[in-house]
């Protein structure tokens, strides 16, 4: 399984001025599945994306994308690799359009040749955002941002896709449009692992939960299973309580 | 980004052959004028290039015109049978090497910081390179130093050195167009928008800042080689200006930041300005400059060219009205 698998974190850790963030985290994703992390706040999420995409070097560990080390290489080089990452909190170029935003991604992203109108195309199609190409993209709405920033994440023809929240704040309507999205996006090829705190849009669209709680994975598996675990009950609510459970899987 | 571009070809060609007839019209006074508008602009689109695109505004790209200028004007100091036209193509060539090298070795440090520090310290480097140049000996700094006459003798000085900066101000805006439209430039556009952003996406932003910033600054020291040839004498005062480092940063301001044109119109206006306007009062110059500067900050952010657009976004709606 790791052989092929398209991400392996290794006992990843990282401190902030003593404290752990990221403690020994190993785990292994399969290509083209939908991966979750899940856990309270501070459970070092982000801190985990910050270290697969190069923005922070871990005190120790390894971080492997398709079969080689990318530990320690600089961001812009892990993009060109295929690794995109979506924000929390959207960054669009604000003055600049819907279409010239993608067309950047596609412009860089993953090294190789390409056809940079097509692929800007493609990626406005496939986020659903196509009608709002000429639009500014400081005019659109929270909802429309979440989706440019998939967007542009996709366009640099990225592997796999590291989304931070993508569902956070999203009304229920905006947020099935954007399961949505992230379910076409694994039928085009892209592997998936999200960082959500939404439980029900977690439920319905992963294939696997990975729960982080205090910088350690404390559980892997079906998303199911994980929710009934009484680890991950117990680092939600602080409480081993099994009725918390139904509202977990809804 | 990439509208428009065939009849912008033609404008510029037309106003471009408007310019070079100026000097066989003009009198000797407005031609000098001219001049200074052209060397300004074309400084402006060097600045541009990494203050417009990139984000980065520099407080101090005097230092490249001062060290182009010297470094030109030493190397031809040790030229002096040569013809001269090929004194001044050396000295082009010295003057560019030396602002290729100091902008290299100064971008690694320099480009880590961001906003107001990268212009201070930009400004900090040209106060050292200026303080360097006036106190080693070597360089003549306050001594002086003369550079050969290059205008050919069937020719004006000043109708020579007008069509040179005209010439010299549309290779940098050639070169700037070129910027502008390339995946180089898209890549400075969004170091501008968000530099953590365009790296995630894969943009190079450490290699491409380098190289807006020596690109920016080897342009500005062939300005400075060919504005040293037109005084026919410099001082280390008379290229390290620091009203020279608030101008640049003005002329984006005034035509439109981060423009292509911007920064052209904002040169010709401003030293239209203060050269024929205010030229009883050029004691004002700074004062004016510093004026102007708050009333485009508070009034007209986006620049002349700004308010055009407005102008115009705002016609196309009023007659899109009424259909509706």
């Amino acid at each position: 399984m790791s052989a092929s698998s398209i991400l392996r974190v290794d006992r990843l850790s990282k401190s902030f001025r003593g404290l752990k963030a990221i403690s020994d985290v190993s785990f292994a994703i399969d290509p083209g599945s939908i991966t979750s992390i899940i856990g309270p706040n501070g459970a070092g999420k982000s801190t985990l994306f910050n270290l697969i995409t190069g923005y922070l070097a871990p005190n120790s560990g390894e971080v492997h994308f398709s079969g080689r080390s990318i530990t320690g290489l600089a961001t812009n080089r892990i993009a060109g690799l295929g690794i995109a990452r979506a924000f929390q909190i959207a960054r669009p170029f604000r003055d600049l359009s819907v279409f010239e935003n993608v067309r950047i991604g596609a412009l860089f992203g993953k090294s190789g040749p390409r056809d940079v109108t097509a692929t800007t195309a493609r990626a406005l199609e496939l986020a659903g955002i196509a009608h709002l190409a000429d639009r500014s993209a400081g005019a659109l709405t929270v909802g429309q941002l979440r989706h440019l920033e998939v967007a542009r994440a996709i366009a640099t023809r990225a592997d796999l896709l590291l989304a931070d929240e993508p569902c956070a704040g999203l009304n229920p309507t905006e947020t099935a449009a954007m399961i949505d999205v992230l379910r076409r996006i694994r039928a085009s090829g892209v592997t998936v692992v999200l960082v959500e705190h939404d439980m029900p849009s977690v439920m319905e669209v992963s294939d696997r939960l990975l729960v982080l709680d205090a910088g350690s994975l404390i559980a892997d598996g079906p998303p199911h299973d994980v929710a009934s675990d009484a680890h991950v009950i117990a680092a939600y609510l602080g409480t081993p309580d099994s009725s918390a459970s139904p509202s977990l899987s809804r | 980004m990439r509208r428009a571009s065939l009849p912008a070809v033609v404008v510029v060609l037309a106003c471009v052959i408007v310019l070079a007839a100026g000097p066989l019209v003009l009198p000797p006074f407005y031609v000098r004028v001219g001049q200074l508008m052209l060397y300004s602009a074309g400084l402006a689109l060097a600045w541009t290039i990494l203050g417009g695109f990139a984000g980065y505004a520099s407080f101090g790209h005097a230092a490249f015109i001062g060290v182009g200028a010297f470094a030109a004007g030493l190397v031809e100091l040790q030229l002096s049978g040569l013809p001269p036209a090929l004194q001044l193509a050396i000295g082009l060539v010295a003057g560019a090497l030396a602002c290729a090298v100091l902008s290299a070795a100064v971008a690694y440090p320099i480009l880590r910081l961001r906003g107001t520090f990268f212009a201070i310290a930009m400004l900090g480097v040209s106060h050292v390179c200026a303080e360097l140049n006036n106190n080693i000996d070597f360089f003549q700094g306050s001594l002086g130093l003369n550079f050969p006459p290059v205008a050919p003798v069937s020719v004006e000085p000043e109708t020579f050195f007008y069509e040179l900066y005209l010439a010299a101000g549309l290779v940098v805006l050639t070169i700037a167009w070129w910027i502008q439209r390339s995946r180089f430039g898209a890549g400075l556009l969004s170091i501008r928008e968000d530099e953590d952003t365009a790296r995630m996406l894969g943009v190079p932003t450490e290699r491409y800042k380098r190289m807006a910033f020596v690109v920016s600054a080897v342009l500005t020291g062939l300005l400075g080689v060919i504005y040293a040839h037109s005084l026919g004498y410099i001082t280390t005062d008379s290229v390290y200006r620091d009203d020279t480092n608030l101008d640049l940063i003005v002329y984006s301001m005034l035509g439109g930041m981060g423009t292509l044109f911007g920064p052209v119109v904002g040169a010709f206006v401003l030293v239209f300005v203060i050269q024929v306007v205010l030229a009883r009062l050029l004691d004002f110059h700074l004062f004016a400059t510093g004026l102007l500067l708050v009333i485009i900050v508070l009034a007209a952010p986006g620049g002349i060219l700004g308010l055009v657009r407005d102008f115009w976004a705002r016609r196309r709606r009023d007659a899109a009205m009424p259909a509706e």
